[in-house]
C-alpha cells in the first residue's frame, strides 16, 4: 500500500512528509520533484501523474499549487491513491479553511494528526470531515483569506457576485467563530462544466455536460435533508446515437446519461419522486455528479473569421453572441486564438463604447487574447484584430491559426435546466431556521470554436 | 492553544537543546504541551532531538490526547534509533492499551505497530490479542491492520499467536469497516507469503459481498480487490457475484467504479448467456464514460485502463467515440491517450468524424502531439482498408501547409501505407517529392528515400533524387545510410544504366571503405558480392516481394492482454506491464524448492571472498595457464615505450597521490603471482593482484627484498587502463631489511584516469623506492573483482533484460578447458565472486544456468552456461549492453570456472 505521503510546494520545498513503511529508499521526494520538473527534458510537458522510478511508484496531484504526491513499492489501484489524495486536500481545507503553503505549515501538527487518522500503516482509513471530528483534538489557526487564489469550483462565487458571504467558502467546518456561536447554514451548489465544440460552419460537433451538485453543510446535530430535483428527470439514453442530436427533446425532461452519488444518500425515493435523502456529513462533498450529452443551447454563440488582407498580412474578426437572457450576466470572459507562427504584431479594434474590454498579443505564446468583465444577456460583441506577419503565408490561414477558445463563468444560470426543486431540513425546532443557500453556476470547461 | 504553530519553528538560538529539556520538565501542562510542539517542529525539518527522547517520553502518561499523540509522533520517529530507551515507553502502552477510553487503545496499538524494533513486538502481542477482540469497532479496525504491521516485522510470532485466524474471524465482524481492515490486512500477509493464508471460500463471498454495501469507499476498494481473486465456479455463481456488485458502478468514487469493473470483466469470462453479458457491456458502459469527467489525473488513469478494455471488448464503447475527442483544455498526457483510444475505435462507420478531429489536432501547437495526430491518420489508413484514400487525402492536405515536422511525420506514415497497399496509391509521390529539401529528421528522409528506391522505376528523376542525398552520405546517420544503401542498389537493378552505375559506385566504396558502421559495411559488401556474382539473383534478393504489413494498433498479445487486464485498475494497467516487471518486493522465501538458492546466496557471503577470488586468480593474471607461477619479465626494462613518459611523468608529477608511508601491515594469503622477478629487480621481487574483499576493489601487493640494502620510501604508481582503476590511498610499506618481505592490502578507486579505447586488461604499475630505479611491470585486471555486491537479478527482471536486448548483443563462448564437477559448488564458487545464480534447467545431458553480474555504472551481465556435469567443456552464452566488454568478460569468467 502507501509507502510515503507528502506535499512539496511549487519549489520542491517539504511542507508536510510521512513515512508509513520506511521501505523507499531516501530522497524520493527530491527524485520525484526532479521527475516532474524536468519532464522529458522539456519544462513545458506535464509529468503524467502515475510514474515508476527505480521502482518506486510516484502518483500525484496538483492542487492549488502544491504537489500532493503518494509513493508505494507494490501493484496498487491508482485510481485509489488519486480520489485519495484529492480527498486529503479537501478535508484539510474542511479544516484549514484555506489550504496553501502557509496555512499547511501554520498547521502542520493538526495536518500530521489528520494523516495519523486517515491512513494507517499505508492503508485509507476514512476521509470524512465528518468522522475524522471525533478523533482529531488540535484547533485550526486560521489565516488571513484575503488574498488568497481560490479553490475549488464552489470558490467562483467569491468572483463577481455579491449575492454570496464571501467568507463562507474559506471557513473552516470545525473551527468555532470568534462571536462563539456558528451560524447555521448550508450551501447547495449546481455547477455544471459545460464542453462544446462547434464547426467552421458554426454547427455543434460536440457538446458535454459535466455536472456536480455540491454541499457544504454548517447546521449542527445532522439533520436530514430531502433535495428534490426535476420531476421529469430520466436517466441513461434510449436511443443509443450520440450522434444525433435532433432526436432528443428540445425543451421539456432532462436526460441524465449517467450519474453517481455520494455514499451518504438515500435513493429510496429517487425513482418515485427524483427526491434525495441525505444526513449531510459535515465538509464539502458532491451530493451527486452528472453527465449529459443531450442538445442544450449553447450560451454564447462565437464566430471566427481570419482573411487575408494583403501580401503578409491578415484580418481577424472575433463575434460573441450571448444566447441568454438580459437578467443573468455572465463575468470573467477570456476569448483566445492562436494565430500562425510567423505574426509579429497585432492591433485590436475595439467596438465604439467597450467598456471592460482588454486585448493582448501574446507572443511566447503566439496567440491574441480577449478580456471582458462581463457580458449581459442578449448582447453581442466583436473584435477585430490586424494581424503583421514576418514572411508571407502559405495561403493556408485557416489552419495555422485557431481555434477559438473561449472561458467564461455564468453565475445563476444553468445549462441543463436540472433544478433543485426544494430543499427541505427536517425541523428540530419551531424556531429553527436555518439560512440555505442554492446556488447554480455554468462554467466553461473547454468552448471552442473551430476555424 | 495560543498563536501559530509556525513560531515553533523559529527558535534556533543557542542552546535550545536545553533550554527545550527544561520545559519539557516544566510542571505546567501547557508549557510541557508546547515545548513537545516545539521537538516536534524541530524533528519534521529534519533537526536532531533525539536527545530529549527520555524527557518527551516523560510527557507521555497524560491523561491530554492531543499531548499523547504528539509524544507518540515523535516516538515512532525516533524508536529506530533508540530502541533500548523506547523500551522505556513500552510500560505507558501496555497501560494505555486498557484505557477506559477507546481512543487511547486504539493510538496504543497503533503506534506500537508502527516503531519497529523487536524488544517492543514482544510485549504488543498481549494488548494486540485484547484489542482484536475488543468492544469498540474503532479498536478492532485498528487492531487489524496491526497484526500487518506485526506480519511486516516478525512473520513468524503472527503465525505463532494465532493472529492470522483472529484476522479470519474479523471477516465476520458486524462492523464493515472493520471487515475491510481485515480483508487489506491479510490480503498484504497473503501477497508476501508463499503459503495460501488467505482463501475465499463461498462463505467468506457472501459475508464480504454483503459489507461491501454498507463500508466505506476505501474499504470498498479493498473488498472488491480480494474479491478479485476469487473465481466462480460456474456461470450461475459468475452472475450473482456480478449482480451484486454492479451497484457499485453508480459510485462517485473513481477507483471503487474500476475496481468493480475489473470483478465484472473477470466474471464476465465465465458467463455464457450472450444476452447478460452484451447487458453487461451496456451497463458498464456509461460509468466508464463518466470517468472521464473527472480530474484530468484520474482521466489518465482510465483512459490507459479503457485502452486495455477496448482492446478485450470493443463493443463496449463503441458507440462513444466521442467522449474521447480532445477537449482544449486536457493535459497532453490525457490528449496523447485519447489519439490512442480514438484509433482503437475508429470504424467504417466514424472515420470521417474521426479524421475531421485528427486534422484539426495536426495543426495545434504542441510539436510531439501534432506529430502523434499524423501518425494516428496513416493508423487508420493501415487499419480501415476502405478509409484510406481518405485518410491520404488528409495527410496530402497536411502536408500542403509546410509544417515541417508534419511533413516529416506524414512521409514516414505514408511510407507505411504504401507497405500496407503496394501499388494503389504512387500517384501521390510526386507531391511528397516537392518536400524533399526540407526533410532532416532521419526517420522522414529513410522513409522518403525508401519510397523512391522502392518505386524508382516510376519516378523519373529517381536518380537525380538520390544522387542530392549522396554528396552528403558520410554525414548522415547510419539510419539513413542504409536506407540509402538499398535505394541505390534498387535503382541500379531497375534502370542499369551509367548514371545508377556510377552512384552504386561511390555507395558501395563509400560504404565499405569509408565507414566505420559494420552493420553498414556487411551489407554494403553483400550487396557488393551479390551484384558481382549474379546481378539476376540479387534482383530476386533485392526486389522481392515484401509481406504486407498490418495495423498495429492492438498492439499488446493475447496473452500480455489478459495478464492485464486480471490487473485492471491496478498500476500494472497502467504502466501496461506485468506487476513482475516493476514490483520488486519479494515474496518471503518459503520453504523447500527455494532453499537451495537462499543457501547459495548466504554461504556466498558469509565466507571470506577474497578466498574465492584468490584460487581464481592466478590463472587469470598470468593470463596462459594455471600452472606458471612466474610471470614473464616486463621485457628487460619499460616493456611498453609508449606509456613510459606517461607514467614517469605521472609518477613525478603528482606527489599528492603517492604517499610514502612506514608503517607495517600484516600479510595474509595464499602466494600472489609473481610480477615482476628478482632477476629484473635486482634483487627486489614484486607479486601482486587485484581483489575484491567487502565490496572494496584492493591491490593485495607483496615485497621480497632479495637486496644487500635496506629499502625505503616505497610508492606506487598505475598507468592509464580501460577501467581508470588507481591507488585510492598510500602505499603502506615499512623499510625492507635485507631478506625481509612485506605484504600490503592497498584500496583501489575505479574511473580515476580512464584511457580511451578498446576495453583491455592492461595494468601497467610503476613502483619506486629510494635506493633503486623506477620498476615498470605489467599486470592484468581480473573483470570478476568489478563484479558487485548488488549484481543480483530478480528472475523476472532477468527475463525481462534478457528479451530487451538485441539478438547482436549475444555472445557465446567455449571453455574447452573447464570441467564443472558439481552444480552446487560452482554456483557457491561464482557467487562467492559475485556472480549470482537465477535459475537452472536441464537440456538433454546438460545443466543450464542462469546468472548475472553486474559491473559499476550499472552495466549487467546475463549469463547462461551449459555444461555436463563431470564432462570438461563449458558453453558461456552472455548478454550484455556494453558489447565492448565481452572479451574481458569471457577471459573472467574462464578464470573463474578454472
Amino acid at each position: 500500500m502507501i509507502s510515503q505521503f507528502f506535499v512539496l510546494s511549487q519549489r520542491g520545498d517539504h511542507i508536510v512528509f510521512r513515512d508509513y513503511r520506511g521501505e523507499v529508499p531516501k530522497g524520493s521526494a527530491e527524485i520525484f520533484f526532479r521527475k516532474v520538473k524536468f519532464w522529458n527534458d522539456d519544462e513545458a510537458e506535464e509529468a503524467p501523474p502515475v510514474f515508476n522510478v527505480d521502482g518506486v511508484n510516484y502518483i500525484h496531484v496538483k492542487v492549488a499549487g502544491l504537489f500532493f504526491v503518494v509513493t508505494t513499492m507494490v501493484n496498487v489501484s491508482p485510481s485509489l491513491l488519486l480520489e485519495l489524495l484529492q480527498r486529503i486536500a479537501r478535508v484539510t481545507k474542511d479544516y484549514l479553511g484555506v489550504l496553501n503553503e502557509d496555512s499547511l505549515r501554520k498547521n502542520f501538527i493538526l495536518v500530521y494528526e489528520l494523516l495519523d487518522e486517515v491512513i494507517d500503516f499505508g492503508y485509507p482509513q476514512t476521509t470524512s470531515t465528518e468522522v475524522l471530528k471525533s478523533y482529531i483534538f488540535n484547533e485550526p489557526i486560521m489565516v488571513d483569506a484575503g488574498r488568497l487564489p481560490p479553490l475549488g469550483p464552489a470558490a467562483m462565487f467569491m468572483q463577481g457576485t455579491k449575492r454570496m458571504p464571501g467568507t463562507a467558502i474559506t471557513k473552516s467546518v470545525v473551527a468555532t467563530e470568534p462571536g462563539g456561536k456558528k451560524r447555521e447554514e448550508i450551501f447547495v451548489d449546481i455547477i455544471e462544466r459545460i464542453s462544446v465544440t462547434f464547426s467552421s460552419s458554426g454547427y455543434i460537433l460536440t457538446s458535454e455536460i459535466d455536472g456536480t451538485i455540491q454541499m457544504k453543510s454548517y447546521l449542527t446535530g445532522n439533520p436530514e435533508i430531502r433535495l428534490a430535483l426535476n420531476e421529469d428527470l430520466s436517466i441513461g439514453r434510449t436511443g443509443s446515437s450520440t450522434y444525433d442530436y435532433r432526436s432528443s427533446s428540445g425543451g421539456g425532461a432532462v436526460i441524465l446519461d449517467d450519474c453517481n452519488f455520494h455514499e451518504s444518500v438515500h435513493l429510496d425515493s429517487f425513482d418515485i419522486d427524483r427526491t434525495l435523502h441525505l444526513i449531510p456529513p459535515d465538509g464539502e462533498f458532491a451530493v451527486m455528479n452528472y453527465r449529459i450529452t443531450q442538445e442544450f443551447k449553447p450560451p454564447f454563440r462565437v464566430t471566427a473569421l481570419i482573411e487575408e488582407a494583403g501580401p503578409s498580412r491578415a484580418e481577424v474578426l472575433l463575434k460573441i453572441r450571448a444566447d441568454f437572457s438580459a437578467n443573468v450576466t455572465a463575468n470573467t470572459i477570456i476569448v483566445q486564438m492562436p494565430v500562425p507562427s510567423y505574426t509579429m504584431r497585432a492591433s485590436f479594434e475595439l467596438e465604439a463604447g467597450a467598456v471592460g474590454q482588454t486585448t493582448d498579443f501574446k507572443e511566447g505564446s503566439r496567440r491574441i487574447e480577449w478580456n471582458l468583465k462581463k457580458i449581459i444577456g442578449g448582447s453581442e460583441h466583436t473584435l477585430r484584430a490586424k494581424l503583421t506577419f514576418s514572411q508571407e503565408s502559405h495561403g493556408n490561414l485557416t489552419k495555422e491559426a485557431g481555434p477559438v477558445n473561449m472561458n467564461f463563468t455564468i453565475p445563476m444560470y444553468n445549462t441543463s435546466k436540472l433544478q433543485v426543486r426544494y430543499l427541505q431540513i427536517a425541523k428540530k425546532s419551531k424556531t429553527y431556521n436555518p439560512y440555505r443557500w442554492v446556488r447554480y453556476v455554468t462554467q466553461a470547461n473547454s468552448y471552442v470554436a473551430r476555424l | 492553544m495560543s498563536g501559530h504553530d509556525s513560531k515553533y519553528f523559529s527558535t534556533t538560538k543557542k542552546g535550545e537543546i536545553p533550554e527545550l529539556k527544561e520545559e519539557l520538565n516544566s510542571q505546567y501542562k501547557d508549557k510541557r504541551k508546547d515545548a513537545v510542539k516545539k521537538v516536534i517542529a524541530a524533528m519534521t525539518v529534519g533537526k536532531d532531538v533525539s536527545s530529549l527522547f527520555t524527557d518527551v517520553v516523560n510527557c507521555m502518561q497524560t491523561e491530554n490526547l492531543e499531548l499523547k499523540k504528539l509524544v507518540y509522533l515523535y516516538l515512532i520517529n525516533y524508536a529506530k534509533s533508540q530502541p533500548d530507551l523506547a523500551i522505556l515507553a513500552v510500560n505507558t502502552f501496555v497501560k494505555d492499551s486498557q484505557d477506559p477510553n477507546p481512543l487511547i487503545r486504539a493510538l496504543a496499538v497503533r503506534t506500537m505497530g508502527c516503531i519497529r524494533v523487536d524488544k517492543i513486538t514482544e510485549y504488543l502481542c498481549d494488548p494486540l490479542q485484547r484489542c482484536l477482540k475488543d468492544d469498540d469497532p474503532y479498536v478492532r479496525k485498528t487492531a487489524a491492520i496491526c497484526v500487518a504491521k506485526l506480519y511486516d516485522i516478525n512473520a513468524e510470532l503472527v503465525e505463532d499467536r494465532g493472529f492470522l485466524e483472529a484476522l479470519k474471524d474479523l471477516i465476520s465482524d458486524n462492523n464493515p469497516m472493520v471487515v475491510a481492515n481485515a480483508v487489506a490486512a491479510l490480503a498484504e500477509i497473503q501477497d508476501s507469503s508463499a503459503r495460501p493464508i488467505f482463501e475465499i471460500t463461498s462463505h467468506t463471498l457472501s459475508k464480504l459481498l454483503t459489507a461491501l454495501n454498507e463500508c466505506t469507499e476505501w474499504g470498498q476498494v479493498f473488498i472488491l480487490d480480494s474479491l478479485s481473486r476469487y473465481k466462480a465456479a460456474d456461470a450461475r455463481e459468475a452472475e450473482n457475484i456480478v449482480e451484486r456488485v454492479t451497484p457499485r458502478l453508480q459510485h462517485a468514487n473513481c477507483a471503487v467504479v474500476l475496481s468493480a469493473v475489473k470483478i465484472i470483466l473477470l466474471q464476465m469470462e465465465l458467463i455464457t448467456s450472450t444476452d447478460v453479458v452484451r447487458n453487461l457491456c451496456k451497463k458498464m458502459a456509461p460509468p466508464l464514460v463518466t470517468l472521464l469527467s473527472a480530474e484530468p489525473e484520474i482521466q489518465y488513469v482510465a483512459l490507459r485502463n479503457i485502452n486495455l478494455i477496448v482492446q478485450k471488448r470493443p463493443t463496449i464503447l463503441a458507440h462513444e467515440i466521442k467522449v474521447f475527442f480532445c477537449k482544449y483544455n486536457d493535459p497532453i498526457y490525457v490528449k496523447m491517450e485519447k489519439l490512442e483510444i480514438m484509433i482503437k475505435l475508429a470504424s467504417d462507420r466514424n472515420i470521417d468524424q474521426v479524421l475531421l478531429e485528427f486534422k484539426e489536432y495536426a495543426t495545434e501547437v504542441d510539436v510531439d502531439f501534432v506529430r502523434k495526430a499524423v501518425r494516428a491518420i496513416g493508423r487508420c489508413a493501415i487499419k480501415l482498408e476502405r478509409a484510406a484514400e481518405r485518410c491520404i487525402s488528409v495527410l496530402l492536405e497536411l502536408i500542403k501547409i509546410k509544417v515541417n515536422y508534419v511533413v516529416q511525420e506524414a512521409i514516414i506514415v505514408i511510407k507505411d501505407i504504401f507497405r500496407r497497399y503496394p501499388n494503389t496509391y504512387e500517384s501521390i509521390i510526386a507531391t511528397l517529392c516537392e518536400s524533399l529539401d526540407t526533410l532532416d529528421e532521419p526517420e522522414a528522409k529513410a522513409s522518403m528515400i525508401w519510397i523512391i528506391g522502392e518505386y524508382a522505376e516510376r519516378i523519373d528523376n529517381a536518380d537525380e533524387l538520390l544522387e542530392s542525398f549522396l554528396e552528403t552520405f558520410p554525414e548522415e546517420p547510419a539510419l539513413v545510410q542504409l536506407q540509402l544503401l538499398t535505394a541505390t542498389v534498387k535503382l541500379f537493378l531497375k534502370k542499369p544504366t551509367e548514371g545508377p552505375q556510377q552512384m552504386i559506385q561511390a555507395v558501395l566504396n563509400n560504404a565499405t571503405v569509408e565507414t566505420d558502421n559494420p552493420d553498414l559495411r556487411d551489407r554494403a559488401y553483400i550487396y557488393w558480392r551479390l551484384l558481382s556474382t549474379d546481378p539476376e539473383a540479387a534482383k530476386d534478393v533485392v526486389l522481392a516481394e515484401k509481406p504486407v504489413i498490418s495495423d498495429d494498433s492492438n498492439q499488446l498479445d493475447s496473452s500480455l492482454l489478459d495478464d492485464l487486464l486480471a490487473n485492471i485498475s491496478t498500476l500494472s494497467s497502467v504502466y501496461h506491464k506485468p506487476p513482475e516487471a516493476f514490483v520488486s518486493r519479494v515474496k518471503t522465501a518459503p520453504r523447500a524448492d527455494d532453499e537451495e538458492f537462499a543457501d547459495t546466496a548466504e554461504t556466498g557471503y558469509s565466507e571470506s571472498p577474497s578466498q574465492g577470488v584468490d584460487g581464481a586468480s592466478p590463472s587469470s593474471s598470468t593470463g596462459t595457464s594455471s600452472h606458471v607461477p612466474v610471470k614473464q619479465p616486463a621485457a628487460g626494462a619499460p616493456a611498453a615505450p609508449a606509456p613510459m613518459p606517461d607514467l614517469l611523468g605521472d609518477l613525478m608529477g603528482m606527489d599528492n597521490s603517492i604517499v610514502p608511508v612506514d608503517e607495517p601491515t600484516k600479510p595474509s594469503g595464499p602466494p600472489l603471482p609473481v610480477l615482476l622477478p628478482s632477476t629484473t629487480g635486482q634483487g627486489l621481487q614484486i607479486s601482486a593482484q587485484l581483489v575484491r574483499c567487502d565490496g572494496q576493489i584492493f591491490y593485495d601487493i607483496s615485497f621480497d627484498n632479495g637486496t644487500q640494502a635496506v629499502l625505503d620510501g616505497f610508492m606506487i604508481q598505475f598507468n592509464k587502463n580501460t577501467f581508470g582503476i588507481a591507488a585510492g590511498g598510500p602505499l603502506q610499506v615499512p623499510p625492507l631489511q635485507p631478506g625481509a618481505s612485506a605484504r600490503t592490502l592497498l584500496p583501489m578507486v575505479v574511473f580515476q584516469n580512464i584511457s580511451p579505447g578498446a576495453p583491455n586488461s592492461l595494468l601497467q604499475v610503476a613502483v619506486k623506492n629510494n635506493q633503486q630505479p623506477v620498476w615498470y611491470f605489467n599486470d592484468k585486471i581480473p573483470m570478476h573483482v568489478f563484479f558487485g555486491e548488488d549484481g543480483k537479478m530478480e528472475r523476472a527482471s532477468f527475463l525481462e533484460a534478457w528479451k530487451s536486448l538485441p539478438d547482436d548483443n549475444e555472445f557465446s563462448k567455449e571453455f574447452t578447458a573447464s570441467v564443472i564437477s558439481s552444480i552446487d559448488a560452482t554456483i557457491e564458487h561464482l557467487a562467492a565472486s559475485n556472480v549470482f545464480f537465477i535459475a537452472k534447467r536441464k537440456n538433454a545431458n546438460k545443466d543450464v544456468l542462469y546468472m548475472s553480474a553486474k559491473i559499476p555504472r550499472g552495466i549487467p551481465f546475463l549469463i547462461e552456461l551449459t555444461a555436463a556435469v563431470g564432462v570438461p567443456g563449458v558453453k558461456c552464452a552472455v548478454k550484455t549492453p556494453n558489447k565492448e566488454m565481452v572479451a574481458l568478460f569471457f577471459e573472467a569468467m574462464e578464470s573463474l570456472l578454472k
